[in-house]
């Protein structure tokens, strides 16, 4: 019963212990700190010129860079083969294009 | 209207509505945070977090609540993400410690460091262990009970942070008093 008795006066105690907190104040320079802390901030802010340009487009935009490359040096390959084949047939008068021509 | 143009001031950078804004709310949004935290440093970085987000965020604030309201919810937000990132970083090193150090298992709880500076030295062992108890609750309760009985402010301010009606207030303020007495008696009975 004793036991019961003290626990409860002790959960009353600690409960009543919370409403007993003094008011703590701002520590000193808090304000000046925070000042410097925003103003600093937006000076960084404003240096990033590209904040836009974010790494996800970056990355789009160097996949696309390489693709496009890729396709380019695959078409400059395949003209230059039919180049060189068009060349050699005219050297060896392989070509029929003077066949089909209309001034013959 | 006042406040609308502050607000606008705000927005646009304005350094001098700044100071402004610090000089009447430094010492509430302190006080805030010193009520969720155990010690003062902790306390004051948070409150300069508070009016960072206020920097940047102020553009997407839509005037639906009063200015105040909504600086007191993002110190209410800022303060219980701290606590919940710092106990999960104590649970991990707890975690690695079984592995190499020895921590034991009370020393994962944030609140085991318990270095409130407005609590009198005959009160420290009891706030300790109540504020461990108040971190316990489930979280819109221990807002409410936080708020009320540790930062002293009305059922009514309470209701327009949480967003929540005054009646709503009031049963989780007697649900977390329920609860806390109940978590204490456990307390007290295990340790005699």
């Amino acid at each position: 019963m004793d036991t019961n008795n003290n626990i409860a006066e002790e959960v009353k105690s600690a409960l009543d212990s919370i409403t007993h907190i003094q008011e703590i104040k701002t520590p000193p320079f808090f304000k000046d700190k925070t000042m410097r802390k925003l103003f600093d901030a937006k000076v960084a802010e404003e240096k990033i010129v590209f904040s836009w340009f974010t790494p996800k487009l970056q990355l789009a935009t160097l996949v696309c860079i390489i693709v496009l490359n890729a396709f380019a040096l695959i078409q400059l390959k395949t003209t230059i083969y039919d180049s060189n084949v068009s060349n050699f047939g005219e050297n060896y008068s392989l070509s029929n294009n003077n066949e089909t021509s209309i001034l013959n | 209207m006042l406040e609308e143009k502050f607000i606008n001031e705000l927005g646009q950078g304005n350094r001098e509505a700044y100071s402004q804004l610090i000089d009447d709310y430094e010492q509430k949004v302190f006080a805030t945070c010193i009520s969720f935290l155990p010690n003062k440093e902790d306390a004051e970085d948070i409150a300069q977090e508070v009016f960072l987000e206020v920097f940047k965020s102020i553009k997407k604030f839509k005037g639906n609540s009063k200015l105040s309201t909504w600086i007191y919810r993002i110190t209410t937000n800022k303060c219980l993400e701290f606590i919940r990132k710092k106990n999960s970083k104590r649970r991990f090193a707890y975690m690695q410690s079984i592995f190499g150090n020895e921590i034991s298992f009370d020393k994962t709880n944030y609140f085991t460091e318990f270095n409130h500076p407005g609590v009198l030295l005959e009160n420290k062992e009891k706030s300790a262990i109540i504020f461990k108890a108040i971190h316990q609750l489930p979280e819109t309760q221990k807002i409410v009970f936080t708020l009320h009985k540790v930062d002293g402010k009305s059922y009514k301010e309470i209701s327009e942070i949480i967003e929540k009606s005054i009646s709503s207030v009031e049963s989780l303020m007697f649900r977390a008093k329920i609860n806390l007495q109940k978590q204490l008696e456990y307390f007290y009975k295990n340790k005699n």
